[in-house]
């Protein structure tokens, strides 16, 4: 993934603009770049990867807070759309992860951050969307073969349909799957009272949690 | 206001009153209650009191009667039959055994006017009295008034013990998905209901078996989990926006534990349908929300916040959780709205701050008003942004009450703005689904104990209630406990509540598209635009 040095100048507005959580200055510099000629994957790689890595980062020595990473990822995602309206490009170079908010919740801007966070950093990511029954949800994982399964939720009532994740998982076989779950609604639990394997604080803390998985680092 | 300084062992407490009450009054509120077991009149002559320092004004006949000539040189008195106004300071000479019942905040509990006490009681109970009960998620209050003249006998309020469980209802109702669990739970709050009523009944010198009507309202979890019936429905999806039947019990083994009338009528008042309960329609028939054409707004805080809106034809509905923050402040130096709560903060001339304690002089946390009024002068002096950062890359604001000290952290600040955002974008939705713009609102009723401590000006200036004009806005206290009262007492406030039924239409925000921008924008420290 692309790294925090060697940003080329004409990308600097559009890194600040996203980090600002300023999605419309953001919008407008993705524009002003795609007429200049910048190709959409050069402004993804060294455009919102470099941004999310700063975010990354500042994450690790200070806590954001809901507000800042919502903006951000709204302004990520945004840049996203206009660049790629069909949806990004697949990439597996690091294997596949399954995003989605359960059934009950068509909140999904907390998905799609972590979403972003995955895809910058060299993942496959299969998106169930919102409202997605936890039988959707199982077939998904196995039919793509995913490590690791997460989920996010805004509303507190969704807490009950995180904690059958893992037991749905199980009846198919798919114990070794991990399973993280975050977002505003979700974040006061304990990994243990929602039955998943990790509880991320934010979208960055669950992308490196499968990655120390993935290290093995955490057995 | 004058103070009060309460010996107990020997160890001073200061409390601060408004002269009018009885000095029996200003204790049952407080955590040093005395002894007694009748209605305050001076017929037990157990309230006694030593008088240290101060004017506790002219013996009246009950306290020569009760006290001896050499008691009354000593300086004892009852209780209940002085009126102090100035600063006093009193020794309790028979200090009751300790107990989680007291008399309501002042200012948080009413009984309605308006509605006629109407509603006949069984029949062959002497001196009927009921009890209105408003179970909550973390606090549990009862009215007691005789059912034959409507008048109020008394008042308690104490925690609901199901909050060793789980002080939000998500947790309390996966916790009872073990059936064992769910039985415990049901007991807690059964046998608090229970000992509140035993509480009146020695304390005010009423008969048990003379409590012969209990009518209970409480959000939908609450009353599931009360009855023991139904409560794993409420985590399914599709019982979000159904009714659930959570009401039928065994009244007559109730009645039979708490040791009141066999024949006592136990009424569970049936909720709305998913989360939103008969608390809700209990708070609408106490403000008369829905009387009359004027565009009107009703914002219940808790845990589970309500929300009601009125188009002045139509009611949309719906619940919304967004963690303890209001009810029990935030984080490391959070705490319930009481005895010991900072719960106002305002800036002083010279650049410091002010803090007023609940009850007490000793502070031991900051409440949910207290909260409000803390983040809204850190934002206007820049401390803070709008986005929840302290200036210059600090963690956390230290701010010392008395000796203790206490530090709000960015963790703090942040479930502060999540509790906010959820009730914000929840008022959006329902504004955005009735089509009737915040700005047309003509009333905004601000209920629960947050909202009695709330300064409105502050709340405005963070966002938390609309920007309409401060005289639309009404802090009216626990108006479901006030709803209960005039459903157990009259059959008007019984018509109104089944039309309110009829009439309320349920939203489900979890399936709203506005809600999540409506969220993000909440969750900024700033003023909302009435728009």
């Amino acid at each position: 993934m692309a790294g925090t040095s060697a940003v080329p100048d004409a990308l600097r507005a559009l890194i600040d603009a996203l980090l600002d959580g300023d999605h419309a200055a953001a919008l407008a510099e993705t524009r002003r770049l795609r007429q200049a000629g910048l190709p959409a994957e050069t402004i993804v790689t060294a455009g919102l990867e470099t941004a999310m890595s700063r975010l990354d980062d500042k994450c690790t020595v200070e806590s954001f807070n809901l507000l800042e990473i919502m903006l951000v990822g709204r302004a990520v995602s945004a840049v996203v759309r206009e660049l790629y309206p069909e949806g990004l490009p697949r990439d597996d170079r690091r294997g596949t992860l399954v995003v989605a908010t359960l059934e009950g919740d068509v909140h999904d801007l907390g998905k799609n951050i972590v979403k972003m966070v995955l895809i910058g950093k060299g993942y496959r990511v299969v998106d169930l969307g919102r409202d997605c029954p936890i039988d959707t949800l199982v077939a998904a994982t196995a039919r793509e073969g995913a490590r690791g399964v997460l989920i996010s939720g805004l509303i507190s009532t969704i807490v009950p349909q995180v904690r059958r994740v893992r037991t749905a998982l199980r009846a198919h076989g798919l114990d070794a799957v991990w399973v993280v779950a975050g977002g505003a609604a979700l974040k006061q639990f304990a990994a243990a009272e929602l039955d998943v394997d990790y509880v991320a604080e934010n979208a960055f803390d669950g992308a490196r949690y499968i990655e120390r998985r993935l290290e093995g680092e955490v057995p | 206001m004058p103070r009060l300084t309460v010996l107990v062992q020997g160890k001073p407490h200061v409390l601060s009153f408004r002269p009018g009450a009885s000095l029996r009054e200003i204790l049952d509120r407080s955590d040093y209650r005395v002894r007694s077991a009748c209605l305050g009149h001076g017929a037990c002559g157990l309230c006694q009191v030593r008088l240290l320092s101060g004017e506790g004004g002219p013996h009246q006949p009950a306290e020569q009667f009760q006290l001896s000539a050499s008691d009354l040189t000593e300086g004892k008195r009852l209780a209940c039959q002085m009126r102090p106004t100035t600063d006093l300071t009193v020794e309790i000479l028979n200090p009751p055994p300790p107990s989680g019942w007291r008399t309501p905040p002042e200012g948080l509990t009413y009984a309605p006017a308006g509605f006629a006490a109407d509603r006949p009681p069984p029949p062959g109970v002497s001196h009927p009295v009921g009890a209105a009960v408003d179970l909550g998620t973390t606090h549990l209050s009862i009215a007691v008034h005789s059912l034959a003249s409507g008048q109020r006998l008394a008042e308690r309020w104490g925690k609901n013990p199901q909050g060793r469980f789980g002080s939000d209802v998500v947790t309390r109702l996966m916790a009872a998905q073990r059936p064992e669990v769910a039985e415990a739970l049901a007991f807690a709050a059964r046998h608090a209901i229970g000992e509140a009523i035993a509480d009146v009944a020695r304390r005010e010198g009423l008969d048990c078996r003379a409590f012969s009507r209990v009518t209970v309202v409480g959000n939908t979890a609450m009353l599931a989990l009360l009855a023991d019936r139904n409560h794993h429905l409420l985590l399914q999806p599709a019982y979000w926006m159904a009714p659930l039947e959570c009401t039928t019990i065994d009244g007559a083994a109730w009645a039979q534990a708490w040791g009141i009338a066999r024949q006592a009528q136990i009424e569970l008042v049936p909720p709305l349908g998913g989360f939103v309960g008969s608390d809700l329609i209990a708070g609408l028939v106490a403000c008369r929300l829905t009387e009359g054409s004027a565009p009107a707004l009703f914002i219940d805080f808790g845990t589970n916040s309500e929300i009601a809106l009125w188009t002045g034809s139509d009611l949309w509905v719906t619940a919304t959780a967004g963690g303890p923050a209001f009810e029990s402040g935030a984080g490391s130096c959070g705490t319930p709205a009481e005895a010991g709560a900072v719960f106002r903060v305002a800036e002083t001339a010279d650049g410091g701050l002010a803090f007023r304690v609940l009850d007490d002089d000793c502070a031991h946390g900051l409440c949910g008003s207290g909260l409000v009024d803390l983040v809204a002068c850190l934002r206007r002096r820049q401390r803070l942004d709008a986005k929840g950062r302290f200036a210059e890359g600090a963690k956390n604001f230290a701010f010392a009450v008395g000796e203790r000290e206490f530090s709000l952290g960015l963790r703090d600040i942040d479930a502060l703005q999540r509790a906010k955002a959820a009730v914000g974008a929840g008022i959006a939705a329902l504004s955005a689904v009735a089509g009737l713009p915040l700005a047309a609102l003509q009333r905004v009723v601000v209920a629960g104990l947050f909202g009695r401590y709330l300064d409105i000006a502050n709340a405005q200036a963070i966002g938390l209630l609309p920007s309409v004009p401060v005289s639309h806005i009404e802090l009216v206290g626990n108006t479901a406990a006030a709803g209960a009262t005039a459903l157990l007492l009259s059959t008007q406030a019984q018509a109104m509540a089944n039309r309110l039924r009829q009439q309320a239409q349920l939203i489900n925000l979890a399936h709203r598209p506005e809600f999540e921008d409506a969220f993000l924008e909440h969750l900024y420290l700033r003023p909302t635009e009435a728009s």
